[in-house]
């Protein structure tokens, strides 16, 4: 029988060579690296407590946009429309609570300026993901009109009610409400009371320093952790895949093509809305120019975390180890003076490349080198 | 045998002004190889992917155990027992072969959860019932060989339950070995005696070697059918190469 030996032709791997194998082991040595080179550099200051806090804020900025804008590469589109959504998403909440709701109808408590923002995020996000696939145009253009639209929708919001682009000093929401408290106060306070209590965590006057994370840590854990999830192990998670890979395959298997990718433009519309929330609540400001160019970074991000740009491939365990990478090379100028800033462009860059080079030879070895 | 599973009877089907069927007639039973031959742009495909759900006919009835059927999706035509391997194949290179095998038919458990090892070991075991020994299912499509694509979509359409398996153009794609393996692929599921095949293909040899029955095309019209003992080798290569209109074409050439 020509294919009875077929079985013996591929080699039977040990456990540590299949992990060598698996597709997040670049962006893990990556991070790796970086966490240990900063950690020497800055002479410990990036991981004391505060320095832990104020690095894993910004990772989990971009750790939560990173993970919807990859799950909708690997779906197969890209959406530019993340950054001017999340400056829509502030400003429509801060404006909510300075000037009440839209029609005269009262003031907005948190929730409601929130419940109401994302029902419009969403209804974006759909009409985004309708367009791009009733059009067959490619998302790329599409998402970037939506880009222009959305920020200058923004801006002229702002100066025709608030004559002003920016809105700040709104009263801290997060003593009475608990909406803007699991959004913009603290998580996981038992960790640096635990620190605290085992000797460290200490200010100059010997009490205790920090409180706990910004809430944004917990969203970004609950946002990657379902997408882990949904992507590996559900019937969903298979039709992302396939969408990404071969979409008349999929479509002629009886998979849902459309509504998969119209599903995902309002995930990533979803991610933006909570990186708008998290900041708006726990700065208590919003301004037009928020959010400018992090569709970039989260594309950037997903790509360093092992994405395929033509989709059908990637792992959101991937995505968090390159938000890892990311947001501690962007925040290295804090703990190291002597850098210069500009330093972190650089770095990005080239991983970027390194990246995409390491990405495709993982798909060629996965098509057999097409 | 005496009644077919699937009849056709005076398909058409237009696209526009061009008519790609001009009234097809087909009969298929089950246990029974049933070749569809033809020339390029014969309307092969197009019949069966009219059969299949995903054109509808324009005129013209298909009847399934002899009772009228109007398929509007591809799903209509899978629930009514016709499974489709594609010419340009339907598999998604980077996923699994399980993820593949099991393509839009997931096994849920609870909150939508795969039940993975499950769905493993049926696509291992159904890809080993017709011939390979698919040793590692969690391999990913894109490092398959063709034959093994061909027959992963094969053993797909019979355990989703086909009654009728219509493969277009499963070995031409394919160097000389695999397509043997596709062809006694096509043999071991005749042999179960209750799957009716549709083969198109363009190799009079292979025709010859799997087909019981014969049924040609030329120009969206049927222009000859029969079995495999009725139809003579030359009069097989007149027909396949569309056969009356062949010698117009002559004529037509001489005269410019
Ligand atoms: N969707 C469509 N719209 C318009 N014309 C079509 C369409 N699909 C097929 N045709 C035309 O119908 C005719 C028959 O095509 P079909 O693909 O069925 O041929 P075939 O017999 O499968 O040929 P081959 O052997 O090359 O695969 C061709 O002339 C083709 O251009
Ligand atoms: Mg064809």
């Amino acid at each position: 029988m020509a294919n009875a030996n077929e079985a013996d032709r591929l080699k039977q791997e040990t456990g540590l060579q299949k992990l060598l194998r698996r597709p997040e082991i670049g962006s893990f040595a990556v991070m790796l690296v970086i966490i240990v080179a900063l950690a020497i550099a800055s002479e410990g200051k990036s991981f004391n407590a505060l320095g832990l806090k104020n690095n894993i804020a910004i990772i989990a900025q971009y750790g939560i946009i990173a993970t919807g804008a990859a799950v909708l590469m690997i779906a197969g589109e890209f959406d530019l429309s993340i950054g001017s959504m999340i400056g829509f998403a502030g400003m429509s909440m801060a404006m909510m609570l300075k000037w009440g709701l839209p029609f005269g109808l009262g003031e907005a408590t948190p929730f409601l300026a929130f419940i109401i923002t994302l029902a419009m995020t969403l209804a974006v996000g759909w009409l985004i993901g309708t367009v791009v696939v009733r059009s067959g145009l490619s998302s790329f253009i599409v998402t970037l009109g939506f880009l222009f639209f959305l920020r200058g929708v923004t801006e002229v919001s702002f100066r025709l009610i608030n004559k002003s682009t920016q809105i700040s000093g709104l009263p801290d929401y997060k003593e009475e409400s608990w909406f803007a408290n699991i959004m913009g106060g603290d998580v996981f306070g038992w960790f640096y009371d635990l620190w605290f209590m085992l000797g460290g965590n200490l200010n100059r006057r010997g009490e205790q320093w920090v409180e706990g994370f910004d809430a944004r840590f917990l969203w970004w854990l609950v946002i990657a952790g379902v997408a882990y999830f949904i992507l590996s192990r559900t019937q969903i998670g298979n039709w992302i895949y396939a969408t990404g890979d071969n979409k008349e395959a999929a479509r002629a298997n009886g998979v849902p093509v459309n509504r998969v990718k119209i599903g995902l433009f309002m995930f990533t519309a979803f991610c933006a809305t909570m990186f708008a929330a998290c900041q708006v609540f726990d700065t208590n400001t919003s301004d037009a120019a928020k959010g400018n160019l992090m569709e970039l970074f989260a594309i950037a991000i997903a790509v360093v975390g092992g994405t395929l740009m033509t989709g059908g491939f990637g792992s959101v365990i991937g995505v968090v180890f390159g938000a890892i990478t990311v947001g501690l090379v962007a925040n290295a100028v804090f703990f190291i003076p002597a850098i210069d800033g500009a330093w972190f462009r650089v770095f990005l860059g080239a991983i970027l490349l390194a990246a995409v080079f390491a990405n495709e030879r993982i798909r060629k070895r996965i098509t057999g080198g097409i | 045998m005496a009644e077919p599973y699937l009849r056709v009877e005076g398909l058409v089907k237009r696209f526009g002004p061009f008519t790609a069927l001009g009234g097809v007639d087909l009969e298929v039973y089950p246990g029974e190889v049933h070749c569809l031959l033809g020339d390029n742009g014969a309307g092969k495909s197009t019949l069966i992917k009219t059969l299949a759900g995903v054109h509808q006919p324009t005129e013209g009835k298909i009847y399934i155990e002899g009772k009228p059927v109007a398929f509007r999706t591809p799903r209509d035509a899978s629930d009514a027992g016709i499974g489709t391997v594609y010419q340009d194949l339907a598999v998604n290179p980077l996923l699994s072969v399980t993820r593949n095998f099991f393509m839009g038919r997931e096994l849920k458990g609870l909150l939508g959860t795969l039940r993975m090892d499950e769905m493993n070991k049926i696509a291992h075991d159904e890809m080993l019932k017709i011939g390979i020994d698919f040793s590692d299912p969690t391999q990913a499509v894109g490092t398959m060989s063709g034959g093994q694509r061909q027959t992963l979509a094969i053993a797909r359409a019979i355990h989703f339950g086909a009654k009728v398996l219509i493969l277009d153009e499963p070995t031409s794609a394919l160097g000389q070995k695999q397509q043997m393996g596709v062809l006694k692929t096509i043999k071991r599921v005749r042999a179960r005696g209750d799957i009716a095949i549709i083969f198109i293909t363009h190799n009079e040899i292979h025709s010859r070697l799997v087909g019981d029955r014969f049924t040609f095309l030329a120009l969206g019209k049927t222009i000859g059918a029969g079995t495999n003992s009725e139809i003579g080798d030359e009069e097989m290569r007149r027909l396949m190469s569309g056969g009356a209109e062949m010698g117009d074409l002559k004529q037509e050439l001489a005269a410019i």
